[in-house]
């Protein structure tokens, strides 16, 4: 399954904008778990997924070709 | 109203005569008169919104104004509210403009915001921007949402329905506020001017649109601004859960914003006077945690340099002093750091934090 992973902020200071082919990962908690193993440092920091431009709030299935954004808070001014 | 003043707009197609109106009846609380503030009272005072309020506690300093651009040279010290309103209303003398030299906090909050019809959220620390969303969901008020980190900005509306979904909130993003330590920022990560710049702008506008109904204003989603790459990318907010949101006046007034436990946590914060006082003992040791390359320097014969980055190490060593004061820039990290120590050292030794760091107490740093 292809997947194109975008992230934000500190994240992509760590994780490049990248495209991802993976087997095995069928739906969001599945990828959150996979991220979090790729990039430990993913763990102690508070983010949100969004699939597709939809904010994930709870297990949603992926399908091929999705694009998942990785998106910490900002609190700058 | 001077028709001649608003005539750009009210002649525009798609705007007109009974949008500028609707400015006009407007009010609308602009909280922080800082980089997104100003350039977002700039603009909502120049498109005539009648009625604004700016909230702020703090004076002008020069590393503000790079990107405050209201303030001059000349105004540092000043108050902002005091310098942001005189400059506006001399720019726009029908409006009217409503000071709030305050901070914030959960015992004035609402009776401020009550008085307002859309709130512009232009703050920089979590604390205020979660009071803030709870207290615009609990009073019904739209929230326009702008921070920067970096060279990224991110731009939202909450609390307004749209056709398609119940009003959603910042909690539906992040239910929870980051950690003292998550918060590297500070004005240690530094930011080019011009990103407040454009999100404040971003914010003026859609304050404008949701007033004026017009176009599609950014209501439950979340627009993130990329500088570097003028690159957008817009998300949509849904309902999220996992998180307590006050929904009576008691319930609020019981919320804990801060990020420090209540009860007792052993290390104390002081201010300035405080720490001349620790600085006469004999047995006291003041850490600087801030990174090396943060400016003002301070005298390493006073203050022993022990960035976060390295304080793991620090901690392993031992050392004589019974008290310990923390600082650093605006007295965020250095809780985090006395709250390692407490739990280290307990009763052994007396931990203390400079309330608001450097920033806060610069005329003691900066004695000559």
């Amino acid at each position: 399954m292809k997947i194109e992973l975008i992230s934000f902020g500190k994240i992509a200071e760590f994780i490049n904008n990248q495209n991802i082919e993976i087997d095995g990962i069928a739906d969001t908690d599945a990828f959150k778990q996979y991220l979090e193993n790729q990039f430990p440092a993913l763990k102690s920091m508070k983010y949100k997924l969004a699939l597709n431009k939809n904010i994930v709030q709870e297990n949603t299935e992926i399908t091929n070709n999705a694009t998942i954004a990785i998106m910490p808070p900002f609190s700058g001014g | 109203m001077s028709a001649e003043r608003y005539n750009r707009q009210i002649i525009l197609k798609g705007f007109g005569e009974e949008a500028q109106q609707q400015l006009l009846r407007a009010k609308v609380l602009v909280i922080g008169a800082g980089g997104l503030g100003c350039p977002a009272l700039q603009y909502l005072a120049a498109a005539g919104i009648g009625h604004i309020g700016i909230v702020d506690d703090d004076t002008i300093s020069l590393s503000n104004l790079h990107r405050q651009i209201l303030f001059t040279t000349a105004d540092i010290g000043k108050l902002k509210v005091e310098v942001a309103a005189k400059r506006l209303q001399e720019m726009n003398t029908q409006i009217g403009i409503i000071r709030h030299p305050i901070r914030l906090q959960k015992n004035n909050i609402l009776d401020i915001l009550s008085r307002y019809d859309y709130i512009l959220d232009g703050t920089d620390n979590f604390e205020s921007r979660y009071l803030i969303n709870d207290a615009c969901a609990l009073l019904n008020k739209p929230l326009i949402f702008a921070a920067v980190s970096g060279f990224e900005g991110q731009l939202a509306i909450f609390n307004t329905p749209d056709h398609l979904t119940p009003s959603t909130n910042y909690r539906d993003l992040f239910p929870i506020s980051p950690d003292k330590e998550e918060v590297a920022n500070c004005a240690e990560n530094g930011v080019l001017g011009v990103l407040p710049g454009i999100l404040g702008t971003m914010a003026a506008t859609e304050t404008i649109k949701l007033i004026a109904k017009i176009g599609q204003p950014l209501t439950n989603k979340i627009l993130s601004y990329n500088l570097l790459t003028q690159e957008q990318y817009t998300i949509n907010i849904s309902h999220g859960g996992g998180y307590t949101m006050p929904k009576t006046v008691d319930e609020f007034l019981n919320m804990e914003y801060q990020d420090t436990s209540e009860g007792p946590q052993g290390y104390i914060e002081i201010d300035a006077s405080e720490l001349v006082k620790l600085q006469q003992l004999e047995s006291t040791i003041l850490i600087d945690v801030r990174e090396r390359h943060e400016v003002p320097i301070l005298d390493k014969q006073i203050f022993t340099q022990v960035p976060m980055s390295e304080f793991g190490a620090f901690m392993n060593k031992e050392f004589y002093q019974k008290h310990v004061v923390l600082i650093c820039q605006h007295g965020i990290r250095s809780v985090a750091a006395a709250e390692a120590m407490q739990e280290k050292y307990g009763d052994a030794k007396k931990i203390y934090s400079l309330k608001g760091g450097i920033v806060k107490w610069r005329d003691h740093f900066l004695k000559p």
